[in-house]
């Protein structure tokens, strides 16, 4: 019986896991990025210079710029989002958005003198964190499918606990003198059990941010389906003021901001306000973060005719909410400094090699026996394997180089970029996909790995070349270049273990013994 | 500050832990260990891991001392599984230097 529970297991671990892998890889990756998502939008827009402060009236300044632009601009939009500047992106970030369904409008602004700031038009980090939970598909679509597949990890992290019948004694251990399928093996084993706090703890806790869109019972059958009124209650945000249906004016908002600043301690992050042209127009400030585990901005809402405040939001959240977004807190580590994000990081980076080595190790533990053919199956999880783990990176590696090289000045840049995103990546895929007609599987991996290492490189020459007389700050972009070229130089590591590896013993006897196979012999 | 101690104390921890399994055990030394060596290094690794999360609950409470003490464990773990692979005798040298490191920062 406890055999055939564990085999059931390991059923379920190989096939839930394969099912869901190559999306999981993608939500691994541009996640693991999004760690540093502040850093890769700053490479991508090297035109902006970081300024030492602002100031009070500064803040209060360019919120009034803001707020001008609008009204000349947008004056019909339900609401408007104010990102306002800090010192590292002395900015101000414009959304708003007219009617429902619509993409939303976007705009930067000098904080100073309220003009378009001169910027390379760019989604710089954030097309990858959205990607991280909507894979650049209509919002509702793109959640649903990661959320489905994040439940699905869990139940392929659970069972391969199971299966993995001596965690203990294999923990420390990554064979490398033994056969391919060994390695792997090792590889997955290693990469998933010593991060398996983060993988359980970031699966369960991305489900968990989306949980009221997944389990929507609660809510419908307590606020009559009306989200915002459950995280009012909660006091996640501040309470909705519904439109009058008749005009009225916006009070000037600098003073709002002045007066925010005075009642919350942390910096100010933007301003969103709705129904601008309505008699109950309303402001509401959002700040950062307090430090804690916990994901809760402080805000205050004003009434936005009159300017007086009213409500205030600071902490004091109830026990039930304060778990959610504390689970919510952990998922972002927006509370982690320099060292802990770095270990963030790995952890991520150990999850996609879980991830991807588990892909690996489904095709290895398959290879068809020397001189029989491949089956239909193989090649279809082969080929997604090759434009899954090397096309995602090379698209990535591309999306930096596209940044480098499109002019500054080209009409639909920032979408530009994200075709070079998503062209390279298809690009890498049929590649791998040709390639399965001529060359051996080893191969295929060799030349695609080769290719994203050789675009990660070329993307650290295109910023030194045609970035470097618009750094702000050189330490910082060639320490941002040397990530880069140690992502190439572990591509490019990988390429060469691949092709150089050869079976030992038994066997590369048995491969050595068969005869006419063309194929393995190359491989 | 945290990482390094908690970090640091981890890394000493595993160390012991994974020389008290046979395969390691012989890639430092000729022979396999002795079952009273087993024990002894397992006691000693429990004990320095045990101690490493007090350190972190004990430098950052019990909100972030957990997140500090996981993280810094994975991190040691990591480091230590990449030595094993590659250059198991360089675990000499740096479990020494993991002495120093904990202590510096301890004291620090």
């Amino acid at each position: 019986m406890k055999q055939g529970f564990r085999q059931s297991m390991a059923w379920l671990h190989t096939w839930s896991g394969l099912v869901v892998g190559w999306v999981l890889f993608a939500v691994f990756v541009t996640g693991t990025a999004t760690y540093y998502r502040a850093e890769i939008s700053r490479w991508m827009q090297p035109e902006l210079h970081r300024q030492a402060a602002i100031g009070p009236e500064a803040l209060a300044h360019a919120a009034d710029l803001a707020v001008a632009h609008l009204e000349a601009h947008a004056g019909e939009a339900r609401s408007w989002f104010i990102g306002l500047p800090t010192p590292e992106r002395p900015l101000v970030e414009l959304f708003w958005r007219t009617r429902p369904g619509t993409a939303p409008d976007h705009v930067l602004l000098d904080p100073r003198t309220g003009a378009p700031a001169a910027m390379r038009a760019t989604k710089g980090g954030d097309l990858l964190y959205r990607f991280h939970f909507e894979l650049h598909l209509p919002p509702l679509w793109g959640r649903w499918i990661v959320g489905i597949c994040a439940m699905v990890m869990l139940v392929a992290l659970v069972s391969g606990i199971v299966t993995h019948r001596r965690i203990f004694s294999d923990f420390f251990t990554l064979r490398r003198d033994k056969a391919a399928q060994r390695g792997w093996l090792d590889a997955h084993n290693v990469s998933g059990v010593l991060a398996l706090p983060f993988h359980l703890m970031i699966t369960y806790t991305g489900v968990v941010t989306l949980a009221i869109m997944y389990m929507p019972w609660g809510v419908t059958a307590a606020y009559k389906g009306d989200q915002f009124a459950y995280f009012a209650e909660t006091g996640q945000i501040t309470k909705a003021r519904p439109a009058a249906g008749q005009p009225g004016t916006l009070a000037p908002v600098g003073p709002m901001v002045a007066r925010a600043l005075a009642t919350i301690p942390e910096p100010l992050e933007r301003l969103v306000v709705s129904n601008p042209r309505d008699a109950n127009s309303t402001v509401v400030a959002v700040f950062e973060e307090p430090h804690g585990l916990s994901h809760e901005h402080p805000q205050v809402a004003f009434a936005g005719t009159s300017g007086t405040i009213v409500e205030v939001l600071s902490g004091g959240l109830r026990p039930a909410a304060k778990t959610f977004t504390t689970m919510v807190g952990l998922h972002e580590a927006h509370f982690a400094g320099p060292a802990l994000r770095v270990l963030f990081f790995l952890c991520g980076l150990m999850g996609c090699a879980m991830v991807g080595s588990g892909l690996v190790l489904w095709t290895v533990a398959r290879l068809p026996k020397a001189g029989t053919a491949t089956g239909f199956g193989w090649r279809l999880v082969h080929t997604l394997n090759i434009g899954t783990i090397a096309g995602l990176p090379g698209g990535i590696a591309a999306y930096l180089i596209a940044n480098r090289l499109l002019p500054a000045d080209l009409a639909g840049r920032s979408e530009r970029e994200v075709q070079a995103f998503f062209g390279v990546w298809i690009l890498v895929a049929a590649a791998g996909a040709a390639a399965n007609a001529w060359l051996a599987p080893r191969q295929a991996w060799r030349g695609a790995l080769a290719a994203v290492a050789g675009l990660f490189a070329a993307a650290v020459l295109a910023d030194l070349v045609l970035a470097r007389a618009l750094w702000d700050d050189p330490a910082w972009f060639l320490g941002f270049d040397a990530v880069l070229l140690a992502v190439a130089a572990g591509f490019a590591l990988i390429s060469r273990k691949v092709d150089r590896f050869r079976a030992p013993g038994r066997a590369r006897r048995e491969a050595a013994a068969a005869v006419g196979t063309p194929r393995m012999e190359r491989a | 500050m945290t990482l390094l101690v908690a970090g640091g104390l981890g890394f000493l921890g595993l160390a012991a832990l994974c020389l008290s399994l046979g395969r390691h055990h012989q890639a430092l030394w000729p022979s396999p260990p002795t079952r009273p060596r087993v024990l002894g290094l397992r006691a000693a690794g429990w004990t320095l891991v045990a101690l490493s999360l007090a350190a972190a609950l004990h430098f950052d409470g019990g909100a972030f001392g957990p997140v500090h003490w996981l993280g810094s464990l994975i991190g040691a773990a990591l480091l230590l599984v990449v030595t094993l692979s590659y250059r198991p005798r360089a675990l000499v040298w740096m479990a020494a230097l993991a002495v120093v490191v904990t202590f510096g920062a301890a004291l620090a």
